[in-house]
């Protein structure tokens, strides 16, 4: 029985982590350019309204995901240009992406409420499926679970072991020395934005292709919020971004589990740890030492005017 | 800005100034023949869900075949709260005469609205508070809840029932408990586990506690939540059975592990509400339904349900109607070990509206 | 902050005249509702009725004028909430918090003291939704003051925690036992609801947001305090080395923004809704923000882009029932309105954030 508790558990936060995942590894990447995108919820809607109504045009989840990818990156080019090109600030044009997918992916949306899907079916995996315990746990989800952890290691080593990523990272900690140096600190930004929106389109597709495989209208209900959260929780690393969407994931799940096991526990107060820890970990980090965001997250870059 | 983009710029400052003017001069078009009766409806969720909202737009959809001249304002999505009464005005500006606010969080909006326009008419789904223009109707529920527990207590395999709901609202939590009993009394082994997600519509959530429920070895599922879709999918997805709510046409997304579920059918109801209004024979009253009623239909069953069960819902169905049998019949005690009803009593469907407690047998949270 | 224009790109600019940045600010609205009838169009909906709808609906009748004016009332307040911090470039994306625990404070003070008359009880609970709200928002105050945790983010997530912390006090302890276990708290008594006038939904709290705008420029421009704060905006470490305490003034103008949208939670729980419920406000801190920025902090742009969002979120209802689109369509326009003015504003504004 006990096992079984945990067993639940943890497949629940996996569950409810994975696109909560995809999205804190796009959100890290842009914010490691030094761009703070409010507007992943937005970016999150329409990765799952492109990817709902493309599987049931076509009938394939698959050819939905990727939609819904793209339509993810190239929704995140609208922020590219008002943050990039227009110099404008980010956190209102967040916000402002924010309405626009909400309103957006209501409108593309409605003809779509109430269709059906078969989505992402459950793969299982010859041998290891079949371990007891264990095997149901771990290995009988969909695709996408099974690359989210992959994924994020990629999006690890391409920070921080590539000549790529450590250009990234410079244009967000000082894009002024990143350009002096000779890298073009706008297509970075760009790119990264780019990688982030297919991410967050991922996400996105996740939610309304596997977890609950319907449409409805905000059904983010704030995940995309959470994901920016769950980016400072995890102090700007992919790879602890994977403990974070767990903890995040399973906060969620827990409360729902704890309530399927008729244990005593206030949703509310076991929710709000993820971000009181959150806080808690910046201001004793932050005490110890400044830094712990990219030093020019927010701050635009100026060229040479 | 040079000198192309000032003309631009001017240009939108013309159309914008012209639309004002219009706006102020009302040119909004002509107005076509006067129908009989304007209704509005006001959803709090897409017509589209299978599920709650789609029950009621079915049901003024049907009023409006039944009664050709009357005109519907029909406006989805609306939050409950400051929204709700602006919407409502509106409606009442552009004419409406019979306002049908169909979601439980309108009530307080509602009453305020009607108590500014007097002569409007409002009935309003499972609320508990009237007004001399605001009439209340819902069915009883739990009779058929009830029901539904003895088709899931004689298909169960695993003698472990589920039930995701959104809030532990004194309706549902009724609906639970008689599901429960009902389930009891053909197989008294049977315990049922309850989660509440914390709100009418969250697919995720939804698919988060079913699936915690159906780890917890169930293999019967209901739903308590505006669209039942996202729940009975994921029973489906597992193999396990299924038990729907709100709308009669769920059984589609679950072929094989469909048991069967309670369907309003609004449509002669919302006919009569119309007739009465245009007649001027409406009067408040708080309308409670039951199994006799036409808008409470029980949904057909699925493949897996065994006959004698099928027959035994049917009998049962008899029963209540007649009043020979009542879902809360004493001793009754609740999962704290409280005593709630005593033998030879019984908890009074009226009542319901007080009801926070779980049977024993229900694993869950009340409060 | 006067206009910096562009340098060299064209026969014609702008000079600084008054009448020309409300003009300029038409002109990308004009732009916004072009795009928006684009959409229309592609979505079969005639744009020209639509806009005339939207127009009529709000500006065409005393009732909807007035319902502007009630969504304008919580939009002013939430954006003077981020106005104030900006002055020294602190930026509260709080609003929705501070506004959430005011609104819980307020509750309180309305609930406990019930017995209490009205000339009484509405101060009391005002005051509780100002002190709330500013409590709220100078925990980030602190923090940033401490240097520990940029305001942004803590301001960020404080919000979820403080919509947690309501709906705990909604779903538990304040239930009201007479609603079906619904999670609401119990109805406010007349002494504790702000009134409205001349049977719109216009209420005092209007007071409240005129007196926000007034002090706001009052004491922005002509007091010793504004002239310090716009120091520290200016060159916060030469105006350290003038002695100007400046984790004071990030503590007290974090703790007067979140006092008002502390104010803005209040009067929204005792005028509007009557009750304290989870779904208290659709987001009004956020487009606070959004509104403060279109202004630049300037208290009548703050008044222009209340109106014109109030006008457009408003105007959801009626493209619902007259054109048949989801009501969640308007908030397209919203966006676009925001992006052509944000899409400006980069260019004018140079270096901060």
């Amino acid at each position: 029985m006990v096992g079984s508790s945990l067993g639940g558990f943890l497949s629940g936060s996996i569950l409810a982590g994975t696109p909560l995942l995809y999205a804190t590894l796009g959100e890290v990447i842009s914010e490691r350019a030094g761009m703070i995108n409010l507007g992943l919820e937005g970016v999150m809607l329409m990765g799952a309204v492109v990817g709902f109504s493309t599987t049931v045009n076509t009938g394939n989840a698959v050819l939905g995901v990727f939609a819904a990818a793209l339509a993810g990156a190239l929704f995140n080019m609208v922020f590219g240009f008002l943050v990039i090109g227009r110099r404008a600030n980010q956190l209102a044009s967040g916000l402002a992406l924010m309405f626009c997918g909400v309103g957006l992916s209501a409108l593309l949306g409605a003809p779509y409420i109430g269709s059906q899907i078969k989505g992402l079916n459950e793969i299982r995996i010859p041998f290891l499926s079949d371990i007891p315990a264990i095997g149901t746990i771990l290995f009988h989800y969909d695709i996408l679970v099974y690359l989210v952890v992959p994924m994020a290691i990629l999006v690890w080593w391409a920070l921080f072991h590539t000549r790529w990523g450590l250009s990234l990272r410079a244009v967000g900690e000082n894009p002024a020395a990143a350009f002096a140096a000779g890298k073009n600190p706008y297509l970075l930004q760009y790119q990264a934005l780019f990688i982030a929106g297919l991410l967050g389109g991922i996400a996105g597709a996740d939610l309304s292709l596997a977890v609950a495989r319907t449409w409805a209208e905000w059904m983010t209900a704030g995940r995309g919020f959470v994901a920016v959260a769950l980016v400072i929780f995890s102090k700007w690393h992919p790879l602890r971004a994977i403990a974070g969407a767990l903890l995040f994931g399973g906060a969620i799940a827990l409360q729902l589990q704890m309530q399927a096991r008729g244990l005593p526990v206030s949703p509310f107060l076991l929710d709000m740890l993820p971000y009181l820890l959150s806080l808690g970990v910046l201001a004793a980090w932050g005490g110890v030492r400044r830094h712990a965001a990219p030093a020019s997250l927010g701050r635009v870059f100026q060229g040479t005017e | 800005m040079d000198k192309k983009g000032s003309s631009i710029v001017l240009g939108f400052l013309v159309i914008l100034f012209s639309l004002i003017m219009a706006a102020v001069f009302n040119l909004t078009g002509v107005a076509s023949a006067q129908p009989k009766l304007k209704v509005g409806i006001l959803h709090i969720g897409s017509i589209a869900d299978a599920g709650y909202n789609q029950a009621h737009a079915e049901g003024v959809q049907a009023m409006k075949k039944n009664l050709p001249n009357v005109e519907l304002i029909e406006i989805e999505n609306i939050p409950e709260g400051a929204d709700a009464e602006r919407v409502m005005e509106n409606m009442i500006r552009q004419g409406a005469k019979l306002i049908i606010p169909a979601s439980f969080g309108y009530l307080d909006p509602a009453l305020r609205v009607a108590k500014k326009y007097p002569d409007i008419k409002f009935e309003h789904p499972g609320g508990y508070k009237l007004a001399s223009n605001l009439g209340t109707y819902w069915a009883s529920t739990p009779e058929a809840f009830y029901l539904m527990g003895i088709a899931a207590g004689k298909t169960t395999k695993t003698n472990k029932l589920g039930y995701v709901v959104a809030l532990p609202i004194s309706f549902f939590l009724a609906n639970v408990n008689a599901f429960h009993l009902g389930a009891q009394s053909v197989n008294p082994k049977v315990e049922t586990r309850v989660v509440f997600t914390g709100t009418f519509l969250d697919p995720g959530k939804e698919a988060t506690a079913a699936n915690a429920l159906l780890d917890q070895g169930i293999d019967v599922l209901g739903v308590i939540v505006d669209s039942p879709i996202t729940v009975v999918q994921a029973a489906e997805k597992r193999a396990a059975f299924s038990v729907g709510y709100h709308y009669i046409g769920v059984q589609k997304f679950a072929p094989k592990g469909w048991i069967s579920g309670i369907a309003f059918t609004w449509g002669e109801l919302y006919t009569r509400f119309a007739k009465q209004v245009m007649e001027g024979t409406w009067k408040s009253e708080a309308l409670l339904g039951n199994l006799a009623s036409d808008y409470l239909t029980i949904a057909p069953f699925g493949p897996a349900v065994p006959a004698d069960a099928i027959k035994l819902v049917n009998v049962k169905k008899q029963e209540f109607i007649s009043g020979k049998l009542n879902v809360f019949q004493g001793p009754i005690k609740d999962n704290k070990g409280v005593e709630r009803v005593k033998a030879g009593e019984a908890f009074p469907i009226a009542a319901i509206g007080k009801m926070d407690w779980l049977v024993e047998g229900v694993i869950g949270q009340a409060k | 902050m006067g206009l910096t224009d562009q340098r060299a790109t064209g026969a014609f600019y702008f000079r600084r005249e008054w009448w020309v940045r409300p003009i300029r600010f038409i002109g990308l609205f004009g732009l916004a509702f072009l795009v928006f009838a684009m959409v229309l169009l592609a979505f079969g909906k005639s744009p020209v009725k639509a806009y005339v709808d939207i127009f009529s609906s709000t500006l065409g009748s005393t009732y909807g004028f007035s319902e502007i004016l009630v969504k304008m009332i919580p939009l002013t307040l939430t954006a003077v909430a981020v106005a104030v911090p900006s002055r020294i470039w602190l930026i509260n994306v709080g609003g929705e918090g501070q506004l959430y625990i005011g609104a819980l404070f307020a509750t309180w003070g309305a609930l406990t003291f019930n017995t209490l008359p009205a000339w009484l009880l509405l101060p009391f609970i005002s005051v509780l939704g100002f002190l709330g709200g500013g409590l709220w928002a100078s925990i980030s105050g602190i923090l940033r003051a401490k240097g520990w945790v940029s305001e942004t983010i803590s301001t960020l997530l404080l919000n979820y925690v403080a919509i947690l912390l309501v709906n705990f006090f909604v779903f538990g302890p304040w239930k009201d036992p007479e609603s079906a276990n619904y999670p609401q708290t119990a109805e406010f008594v007349n002494a504790a609801t702000l009134p409205a006038v001349g049977g719109t939904r216009v209420h005092l709290g209007f007071v409240f947001a005129i007196a926000a705008l007034i002090l706001f420029y009052f004491f922005l421009s002509r007091t010793r305090w504004g002239l310090e704060m716009r120091a520290i905006g200016g060159n916060p470490e030469a105006a350290r080395r003038n002695g100007i305490p400046i984790s004071g003034y990030i503590i007290l103008l974090m703790f007067i923004g979140g006092g008002l949208a502390g104010l803005a939670g209040m009067s929204e729980v005792s005028a509007i809704q009557g009750r304290l419920r989870p779904s208290l406000s659709p987001g009004y801190g956020f487009i606070g923000f959004l509104i403060s920025w279109m202004a630049g902090g300037n208290p009548l742009g703050i008044v222009a882009a209340a109106f014109l969002l109030a006008i457009v979120t408003a105007s959801g209802d009626i493209l619902q029932m007259t054109h048949g689109l989801p009501g969640s369509a308007v908030n397209i326009l919203n966006a676009l309105i925001l992006f052509v003015v944000l899409s400006r504003q980069g260019r004018k504004r140079g270096v901060k954030w």
